[in-house]
């Protein structure tokens, strides 16, 4: 039998650009070997400079989802002001390890610009120990995969359009060899003049 | 007489009255004024901001107007250290129902909320009612705009146009004449009525700007009488955005306010030459 966090499937890689970001999911939805749908979200948009991609155990991506609205609400209601990646980061890390004994199955990385427009990253384990880099972050069942097409294809200082290609290829070629990821893809670039999102045409198998 | 069965919250008196509520409600009757007015197409809160010194420093955007939700917000009258844990309560209260119905909560609902745990402290515990009344405004797609009285008792109800706080029942008569009166020069009390006219008056809702300016009006009667100033004015204003279905809240700047009462102004000269 294998582990709760490879039950779903999922392969989601963040990336740094010049002044832009760029996250990307599969939408494959299983349950073990069984595809059960193929337009299962697991990035959200938190606002239009912050992403959060959420893999692991699918009921939890959804009730994590949901907990990080509610925190970030309560949180522009009192401080009347939007929160910037490394503070959401951290509240998630908290969210995170507060369960520390009974965790969310869920495996986040975090990606926006911060007040200066520049590039945020962020990647955590089940309990909240995180990990910033300024180049990429991959997370869910395919991260072998995705690290060694990060490593060979990343270079700093993409503008958007290089990024989306970049950022692309690395997750079509990282699923395609991954059973529990796949079935369609989706691509969202984050600069300071708003987001795109595209859907990529994916091997559906 | 009185005296024996005020001290403590939880007592009735023996006419049947909780003399700690009603001495909670006086604290409110010297606070700075709110109104709020239902229009057509939206709903206005205008306050009386009170400054103590010129040395205070502003903290928040506002000591009146607080956002409760996209779709609800409130004026507070009263303590607002008090005001703060309740506020605090109903912004919960609000994340959490969406949280468990991925819905916004029916505003009724909301205020329910907030007035029972209001109700609480002049039933159990030993500790005195908050002293506090608000005036909430809420957009729901069940019942559309809402605007809602509460007080330190726990009761709540809801309004087309109320007034809470510093002389609110000058500014409650004001608005029982001039809300929903026709508009021309002359007083806008006597409404013609022709045959095809029902039993009942036939009320005449205003639109978010007219509104507006009759909410300045009832704030200036309020105010001491005093001209005006939009300084001294909070003028907030709850509307759908072009979908029809995201709430715009917006507090007016001090150009815009000073627009409104400019316009006021103009009316009342306008009616008093007339």
């Amino acid at each position: 039998r294998m582990s709760i966090l490879e039950y779903n499937g999922a392969a989601i890689i963040a990336m740094a650009g010049k002044d832009c970001v760029a996250i990307a999911a599969d939408t494959r939805l299983g349950v073990q070997a069984q595809t059960v749908a193929c337009d299962f979200r697991k990035v959200f948009k938190m606002n239009d400079r912050l992403f959060v991609g959420l893999g692991g155990l699918a009921t939890d991506v959804q009730t994590v989802d949901q907990l990080l609205k509610f925190r970030q609400n309560l949180y522009e209601l009192r401080e009347e002001r939007q929160m910037s990646p490394k503070v959401f980061s951290n509240v998630l890390s908290n969210i995170l390890y507060e369960k520390r004994f009974g965790p969310y199955f869920i495996e986040p990385i975090v990606a926006g610009l911060d007040e200066n427009n520049k590039p945020f990253l962020s990647g955590m384990d089940l309990i909240g120990a995180p990990v910033y880099t300024d180049d990429f972050v991959v997370t869910g069942t395919a991260t072998g995969n995705m690290y060694g097409m990060c490593e060979t294809l990343y270079k700093p200082d993409m503008e958007p359009e290089e990024l989306f290609e970049t950022l692309s290829q690395a997750l079509l070629a990282s699923v395609d060899r991954d059973a529990l990821s796949g079935w369609g893809a989706v691509v969202h670039i984050i600069t300071k003049d708003g987001v795109t999102s595209r859907e990529l045409k994916a091997r559906q198998d | 007489m009185a005296r024996r069965y005020d001290s403590s919250t939880t007592t009735f008196s023996p006419e049947g009255r909780l003399h700690q509520v009603e001495y909670a409600i006086e604290a409110i009757n010297n606070a700075g004024t709110c109104v709020g007015i239902l229009a057509q197409d939206g709903i206005v809160m205008a306050s009386e901001k009170r400054v103590t010194s010129g040395l205070l420093a502003p903290s928040k955007t506002s000591e009146k107007t607080y956002k409760l939700c996209d779709h609800a917000a409130c004026t507070v009258a009263g303590l607002t250290a008090d005001a703060n844990i309740l506020i605090d309560q109903a912004r919960l209260r609000a994340g959490r129902y969406s949280y468990q119905y991925a819905e916004a909560i029916p505003v009724e609902q909301l205020v329910e909320h907030v007035c029972n745990y209001k109700q609480a402290y002049t039933q159990y515990g030993g500790l005195r009612p908050f002293g506090v009344a608000f005036l909430f405004a809420g957009y729901d797609p069940h019942h559309g705009f809402q605007l809602y009285q509460s007080d330190p008792s726990g009761n709540y109800s809801g309004w087309k146009a109320t007034a809470i706080g510093a002389n609110n029942q000058a500014g409650k008569s004001l608005l029982k004449t001039e809300y929903g009166a026709k508009p021309e020069g002359g007083d806008g009390d006597e409404e013609m009525k022709t045959d095809d006219d029902d039993a009942e008056e036939e009320i005449r809702v205003p639109d978010v700007a007219e509104a507006l300016r009759l909410a300045v009006k009832v704030l200036s009667k309020t105010m001491d009488g005093t001209i005006p100033s939009p300084e001294k004015m909070e003028l907030f204003t709850m509307t759908l955005d072009e979908s029809g279905k995201e709430c715009v809240q917006r507090t007016l700047t001090v150009e815009e306010s000073k627009k409104v009462v400019e316009e006021v102004e103009a009316e009342t000269a306008a009616a008093g030459d007339a």
